[in-house]
């Protein structure tokens, strides 16, 4: 079981405060959405979490134990970042195994792990290929083989589909759940598009000018906003979104 | 957070290790030289009729060369560039030649060609009086153009065709569409182009010491005084002086500079196939290139000739007797110092680009502006600097000095084609090392470096080339033993060892080309490897 509990967060650049005092927690397992604009201090709490950056105030406890200053890759936790930052001199077998090198595994164990990894998010043709030859899709699951290898129990997401066509976006969430089932992995997801965040979420957090405006399922967000701000960036936005399609699925009921 | 600790500590070493780098190659020996102005009467030297003879020799040279070199440099690349010209191939390594021989050899070239003995001068029943004014303009021309051509056939390739497209949809007509898109995306790269052909032009001195006559330029001027008369009070004045329009150069490349250059070009020029424009582009190529290639020609000739023009009979006798005039010792000299310029300047043009452009700290910022000031330093500056600063160390009169000295003189130039490949590089590989549990120095040299191998081919060949080739820097500071091989061109032609400083023009010459071809070579054979 592996739970994340942040307290009263807060990140100052010199005399810029880019998270004001921010609480929540993660559980165990949850698809984890944080939506907001660009500019809202979502990224700022991704890179906290993983330890890239240092908080300038405030705790984050993993499973009740204190992690705020443990180093990134003590913390159970892999990043997928907005444009994946794959080693482009590596073939993608090379790119997945090339972690596993420097924790205890034998050559031939890294070797398997990875392999499996590759073929699991179907990239088994193209594991000789180097990152330039792939598609934006592909070099995405290239990056989240890169971080299961090292079997995180929380991947954290930096708006990962925003360089992608709006197929692959639809075939990668479902790929993305279906993964999440199968390593029963938590996910932190940033986005700053409603509809992916309602339609992948378990939770979502929107947050704005470096502040939370509410935390809860889809469903409550819909039913309860908690205030203007979330009425007026989420629930109005899907509106518009929702209306302008309805009209061709009453036209097609009506023949 | 020990780990990142550590590695933090590493890397702030390395960083205040190349600033204080910087600040003993660079800042020190230039505050040493205009410190010793102070023991000088300066107003004496400045308000002579010798320094302002020469001065004003100096920006009437810069000025006509820059007025030459400018247009001809445009007009070659846009034939490179803009025409289906035949043979482009063959023209670029024409012009890429000069840029491998001394400056000095410009001037030998000419004298051999149209000297008062010259080749042409007899062939064509010419007058023969290149020597002065306009033979210097001649030189630097041929000298400055060919650095001008590369950088206006990489603003050129990188022009998109959108906006005329544009344009011509909107009937606007060719007049408007040349002052509004054409000269407005010129106007800076052109503005550099005329600050860089005069700078160069006014702190050389290989080209007005050999065809200059009794026209002297400053930097000939400083030459005589630091050389002849050992003056270092009146060197460093006019050193100080050749400091002003090098380091406007350097400003006005700062001001113009593209902050990011768009490195792709949605739609490429269309290239002119009519006929005016092909015979034009090859006509004018044709022209310089001949005549580019016309001084190296009559080096090989001079260097297999018994005693030109009286005996034309073929001997190696010549080639002996450099030889004998321990020229394979100079050779080797400058072999070494090149060699070791190109794989230490390469090395820490490198580090130094990594750290500023892959860490952001005040000590980034500064470490680059240092790199990049080294550029308004002109070589004769650097090298009287680096007599005064290091005169009672152990470095004075090692080639250690030597390599030093060229290492910060060309250091500008690599640098940022490293700053420019680097920052090109997704900027979170190292904290995906870091959260993969991968360490800063490890992704350097497991997925940084491997991707700057090319770039460090090319720097290296870049040093190494300008290395052989310098007479500016070094001339100050080589003695009899370390003397690098370009320096014994001046020296022989003071004995009229005209064959033999043709041959030496010509090994400085191959040794270059054979490291600019093995360069490209390898390059090759390494991206061939990388499409398996």
């Amino acid at each position: 079981m592996s739970r994340i509990e942040v307290t009263d967060l807060s990140k100052c650049f010199g005399t810029k405060t880019v998270l004001d005092h921010v609480s929540f927690q993660v559980e165990d397992g949850e698809f984890l959405s944080i939506l907001g604009p660009s500019g809202c201090g979502k990224t700022t709490i991704l890179r906290i979490l993983i330890g890239l950056l240092e908080p300038t105030t405030g705790t984050i406890r993993k499973d009740g134990a204190d992690i705020t200053s443990v180093s990134p890759d003590q913390r159970g936790m892999g990043i997928v970042f907005q444009n994946y930052a794959l080693f482009e001199n590596m073939t993608v077998l090379k790119n997945v195994e090339y972690a596993l090198r420097f924790r205890k595994e034998t050559k031939g164990q890294a070797r398997e792990t990875a392999e499996n990894l590759i073929r699991r998010v179907g990239l088994w043709e193209q594991r000789d290929k180097k990152p330039g030859k792939l598609s934006g899709g592909q070099q995405q699951r290239v990056a989240i083989a890169r971080t299961l290898a090292l079997k995180p129990d929380m991947i954290l997401f930096d708006e990962p589909m925003s360089a992608l066509d709006v197929d692959t976006r639809l075939a990668l969430r479902k790929e993305l759940k279906d993964i999440q089932k199968e390593f029963g992995t938590t996910m932190v997801y940033i986005t700053h598009d409603q509809e992916e965040a309602f339609a992948m979420s378990d939770r979502i957090m929107v947050m704005e000018e470096g502040k939370i405006h509410q935390i809860g399922t889809p469903e409550e967000i819909v039913e309860k906003p908690a205030d203007d701000y979330v009425r007026r960036f989420v629930l109005e936005n899907l509106q518009i979104k929702v209306d302008s399609l309805s009209r061709f699925i009453r036209a097609e009921e009506k023949r | 957070m020990k780990g990142k600790k550590r590695g933090a500590d590493f890397s702030v070493c390395l960083k205040i290790l190349l600033a204080a780098f910087f600040v003993v190659s660079v800042l020190l020996p230039l505050i040493a030289m205009l410190v010793n102005m102070g023991s000088t009467d300066v107003m004496k030297i400045v308000g002579g009729a010798k320094f302002q003879k020469a001065c004003l020799n100096s920006v009437k040279v810069g000025a006509v060369t820059t007025l030459i070199s400018v247009p001809l440099a445009y007009f070659l690349a846009w034939s490179v560039t803009r025409t289906a010209m035949p043979c482009k191939g063959l023209f670029m390594i024409l012009f890429a030649l000069p840029m491998m021989i001394p400056s000095i050899s410009q001037g030998t070239g000419l004298i051999l060609l149209f000297g008062a003995n010259g080749l042409l001068t007899r062939l064509l029943h010419l007058q023969g009086n290149i020597y002065g004014f306009h033979g210097i303009v001649i030189g630097e021309t041929m000298y400055v153009a060919p650095v001008l051509f590369l950088m206006f056939s990489d603003v050129l390739t990188y022009e998109d065709y959108v906006p005329y497209e544009a344009a011509q949809v909107l009937g606007i007509p060719r007049l408007r569409r040349f002052t509004s898109i054409t000269l407005p995306f010129l106007w800076k790269p052109l503005i550099s182009a005329v600050f860089t052909a005069f700078s160069l032009t006014v702190t050389d001195y290989g080209v007005p010491l050999t065809i200059g006559g009794k026209l002297k330029t400053l930097p000939v001027l400083m030459y005589e005084d630091v050389i002849g008369l050992l003056d270092f009070g009146k060197g460093s004045v006019i050193g100080a002086v050749l400091l002003i329009p090098a380091v406007i150069a350097f400003l006005v490349d700062l001001l113009t500079r593209e902050q990011s250059k768009s490195a792709f070009v949605s739609k490429a020029f269309e290239q002119k196939k009519d006929r005016g424009s092909l015979a034009l582009a090859t006509a004018g190529c044709t022209v310089f290139g001949v005549f580019v290639f016309l001084p190296i020609a009559m080096f090989c000739a001079l260097m297999v000739m018994k005693n030109y023009p009286i005996d034309l009979s073929l001997t190696t006798d010549n080639i002996t007797k450099t030889f004998t005039m321990s020229g394979g010792e100079y050779l080797r000299n400058s072999l070494v110092i090149a060699l070791a310029t190109g794989l230490l300047g390469a090395l820490i043009g490198f580090l130094t680009a990594y750290c500023s452009a892959r860490m952001s700290s005040v000590t980034s910022r500064l470490l680059h502006l240092l790199s990049i000031t080294t550029m308004a330093i002109p070589g004769l500056v650097l090298g009287l600097s680096y007599v005064l600063f290091y005169k009672s160390t152990f470095m004075y009169g090692t080639l250690a000095i030597l390599i030093l000295v060229n290492m910060m003189h060309f250091f500008a130039s690599p640098y940022l084609m490293f700053y420019n490949v680097l920052g090109k590089l997704n900027e979170n590989l190292e904290a995906v090392g870091l959260t993969l549990g991968v360490s800063r120095a490890r992704i350097v040299r497991d997925v940084i470096w491997p991707q700057c191998i090319g770039t460090f081919l090319e720097v290296f060949a870049y040093f190494f080339v300008n290395a052989m080739i310098t007479i500016s820097a070094v001339s100050f500071l080589a003695n009899s033993v370390t003397r690098p091989i370009a320096l014994l061109i001046p020296q022989y032609e003071a004995q009229s060892f005209l064959e033999c400083s043709a041959f030496v023009s010509i090994l400085i010459l191959v040794s270059n080309l054979l490291v600019k071809g093995g360069v490209y070579l390898l390059r090759r054979f390494l991206s061939r490897r990388e499409i398996v």
